[in-house]
């Protein structure tokens, strides 16, 4: 922050001011550059327009364009950013005043204070979060929300927070003081915007990092906040949503465990993911994407109360990639979280199966990247189940398109892609007897072309990558009829990608090259060609 | 993280088998990262008018930060931008190939200290009439030996190498044969003397024979290293303490 103002800041008695200007000019560029990434990545959300019902008149926090606040999110340029840090700090000093007024028309004075404070911190991609904190503000928005405070007033305070908490992360810490009474106003006794408001800051400062979270939930933040999604629509209910699925994030999964035993939770995702509009279900599916993937006790519950199948659904249906990434990596973590999901719910041949694979096939032949990896990951889940599950996949019409994929799409896909095609060359595991081999499976893939896409997997400088590739060409050296599997991974330059571990650092990967060298393209390897 | 593949196959030393396994990944795993990123550019898409070409940009970034490859290369350590970079670098930097018998090594130094003891007469002579003449295959060592046995004691003993460590391994049969179909594409990177170019095929075999200890057995040929931290020694794997798998 200092950093900031000083680049902003002119300085007018250095000469050759072209050169100093540029140069603070371009340094300038690649912090907005580097800020501006960061911001763009954060779990947090500014809130531009306000809430539904709220003063500002219509248009629910985000994205919408409506109200009638401009979006000024131009890069902002020096002048700009210190005449708004500047009005940001008298506009702090006017609401300390305005709070200590005692006289007639106090009321309107503190919201007049509070509005404009609040529009300065919801203009321009950067608003100025440190300039209202250096003034002092947050001991004075804690004020504002005192209870019995009038609706407005509570809003306002609200929204100053939740901006404030939407940046850098010291500046979300320094919600901390005013995190009581904002759980506090999320209850069911306040107007629905104020609570909403409250639980956007509350959202915000949940998105900041572990530490904040479980303060959070110490502070008994998530009862009422689950509360709030219960109802049918809403703006509310979405904003509430998005909040829980930040606070849920862990890593440590009391927060996940803890929401889905309150009542009417469930009820409520099962409701929603069923009938909800795609911004709500989007959130809610967020919600189970956490849950699913933290506690096995909440996966449980959704797989008895037939999420997958509502998730099924949902992909079937819907094209919105907002939506499609939730719901795809929710029924991926069900898929992978719980045997009992894969036998006993999946099985091949039901209707679910059918409906399952279908849906996340056409995941797989997206042109998004992210849908493309995750499919092909649930893919693999599924393909490490019964041998009929394996059956299921390969008669599919997955087939081709993963055979294509593993040679053409980008890496991370490649990747998922190389371990369905594994898994389905090979039976279940048992124990620790090494799986037997699918031959049927193997000779009908490799035909199809794949071989060269795990030999590039070998070439990479991915240790996990190159391991794949090594064990699925040693499957191809023992499977293949008739020793076929020696000449084809020759003729794709299988040899010489072996031969580079030689000299690679990583000893297994190493031992795994020099080993299949040895035994396979050993001393008697070629013989037949020379002699003839 | 990610459960990966239980090992197969047996104890240590056994080839790690295909075994077909769930993996699941924790939310906060690397796995996921890219799938959060598109979540928080599509919630801002519309506010802050991001283009197509910002998010591609963004989400590239995200990805090299977190991966960042090092090259696995003994010895080199080349930090590479992006996986896809891998290829045309060990391409440029680690195919130094020997004109004579078609063996890659991953230094110019190794493939010049290859020619001189393999297909050098000279060098034969010189050994012959007992001068140290086999370097010490760690650069900055210096050291020179009689015998290909008194050096390769060395690097046991001195440099750590592991006892199945064959510098001099035997070639694959089948390569001249591949070789021949590729000659054009073979890379002249060191100059052979023409006395060694007269060095028949076959008199390579003689020497191979000679010198070689193992056959082409159970236990791998693999290169370790002694030292880590010093800096010059072209096989500290650096690399190692900063990959991340």
């Amino acid at each position: 922050m200092a950093d900031d103002a000083s680049l902003l800041r002119r300085d007018p008695i250095k000469s050759s001011v072209g050169n100093v200007a540029a140069q603070r000019r371009r340094r300038q560029a690649v912090a907005v550059g580097k800020e501006r990434r960061e911001s763009l990545v954060r779990a947090k959300r500014f809130c531009r327009i306000g809430v539904s019902g709220s003063a500002n008149g219509e248009g629910d926090g985000e994205g919408d364009g409506d109200g009638d606040v401009s979006p000024d999110i131009d890069m902002v340029v020096d002048e700009e950013q210190s005449v708004l840090e500047a009005q940001t700090s008298s506009a702090v000093e006017e609401l300390k005043a305005a709070i200590a007024y005692q006289g007639k028309g106090a009321m309107q004075k503190r919201v007049s204070a509070l509005r404009e404070l609040r529009r300065l911190l919801s203009k321009s991609e950067f608003p100025p979060v440190e300039a209202a904190l250096n003034a002092g503000a947050i001991p004075i928005l804690v004020q504002c929300l005192s209870f019995g405070s009038p609706d407005e007033q509570l809003l306002e305070a609200a929204w100053c927070l939740t901006n404030i908490a939407a940046g850098k992360p010291e500046q979300t810490k320094a919600l901390l003081p005013a995190l009581p009474m904002l759980i506090a106003h999320i209850g069911e006794k306040s107007s629905l915007p104020v609570a909403e408001q409250c639980a956007w800051a509350l959202g915000n400062v949940a998105g900041e990092g572990e530490e904040l979270r479980n303060i959070l939930l110490s502070q008994g933040a998530l009862l009422p906040l689950a509360r709030m999604m219960l109802p049918n629509k809403g703006s509310t209910v979405r904003t509430a949503a998005w909040a829980l699925s930040n606070l849920i994030k862990g890593p440590d999964s009391r927060g996940a465990t803890d929401l889905i035993k309150i009542d009417g939770v469930l009820d409520a995702i099962v409701r929603h993911l069923k009938k909800a509009d795609e911004e709500l279900a989007t959130e809610i599916a967020w919600v189970v994407v956490y849950l699913s993937a933290l506690s096995n006790f909440a996966t449980n519950l959704l797989v008895k109360n037939d999420v997958v199948q509502l998730l099924v659904e949902r992909l079937a249906t819907s094209s919105s990639l907002q939506l499609l990434i939730p719901v795809l990596r929710g029924l991926g973590n069900l898929v992978a979280g719980d045997t009992n999901t894969t036998h006993t719910l999946l099985l091949p041949g039901s209707e679910v199966t059918d409906g399952v694979v279908k849906v996340v096939v056409k995941c797989l032949k997206s042109e998004h990247r992210v849908l493309k990896k995750e499919a092909a990951w649930v893919l693999s889940n599924i393909a490490a189940g019964s041998v009929e599950h394996k059956r299921l996949i390969y008669s599919s019409e997955a087939l081709p398109w993963l055979i294509r994929l593993v040679s053409s799409a980008p890496f991370d896909v490649r990747k998922e892609v190389a371990y369905v095609l594994g898994n389905l060359c090979v039976g279940p595991t048992e124990g620790d007897a090494r799986p037997y081999l699918i031959q049927e499976h193997l000779v009908s893939l490799v035909g199809g072309g794949c071989l060269s896409g795990f030999i590039d997997l070998v070439r990479s400088a991915d240790t996990e990558a190159a391991r794949v590739g090594l064990q699925f060409i040693e499957l191809v050296l023992r499977g293949m009829p008739n020793g076929e599997g020696l000449k084809l991974v020759e003729r794709e330059d299988g040899i010489e990608a072996m031969e580079r571990f030689q000299f690679h650092e990583n000893e297994d990967l190493r031992n795994m090259a020099n080993g299949l060298v040895d035994k396979y393209f050993g001393e008697d390897y070629g013989d037949d060609e020379l002699a003839g | 993280m990610a459960t990966m593949e239980a090992e197969g196959g047996g104890g240590g030393g056994g080839f790690p088998y295909w075994t077909s396994v769930r993996r699941r990944f924790d939310p906060d795993s690397a796995f996921f990262s890219s799938g959060n990123v598109e979540r928080e550019l599509l919630a801002k898409q519309v506010a802050l008018d991001i283009t197509e070409d910002e998010r591609y940009q963004l989400q590239n970034l995200m990805d090299e930060e977190s991966r960042g490859v090092f090259c696995p290369i003994v010895g080199c350590g080349a930090h590479l931008t992006s996986l896809e970079n891998f290829e045309d670098h060990y391409n440029a930097r680690h195919t130094a190939s020997c004109s004579v018998c078609s063996r890659v090594y991953p230094t110019s130094r190794l493939l010049s200290i290859h020619v001189s003891e393999a297909h050098d007469s000279f060098f034969q002579a010189k050994v012959a009439r007992g001068f140290a003449m086999n370097e010490c295959l760690v650069e900055s060592c210096g050291s020179k030996f009689k015998t290909y046995k008194a050096r390769q004691r060395h690097l046991i003993d001195k440099h750590k190498f592991p006892t199945s460590f064959e510098f001099y391994k035997k070639a694959l049969p089948s390569r001249k044969q591949r070789q021949k179909n590729q000659r054009k594409q073979v890379t002249h990177k060191k100059e052979v003397a023409p006395s060694a170019m007269e060095v028949e095929n076959e008199a390579v075999d003689e020497l191979v024979s000679a010198v070689s200890k193992l056959s082409t057995s159970d236990s791998p040929t693999s290169i370790s290293f002694g030292r880590r931290h010093t800096r010059g020694l072209p096989f500290v794997p650096r690399a190692i303490q900063r990959e991340r798998t």
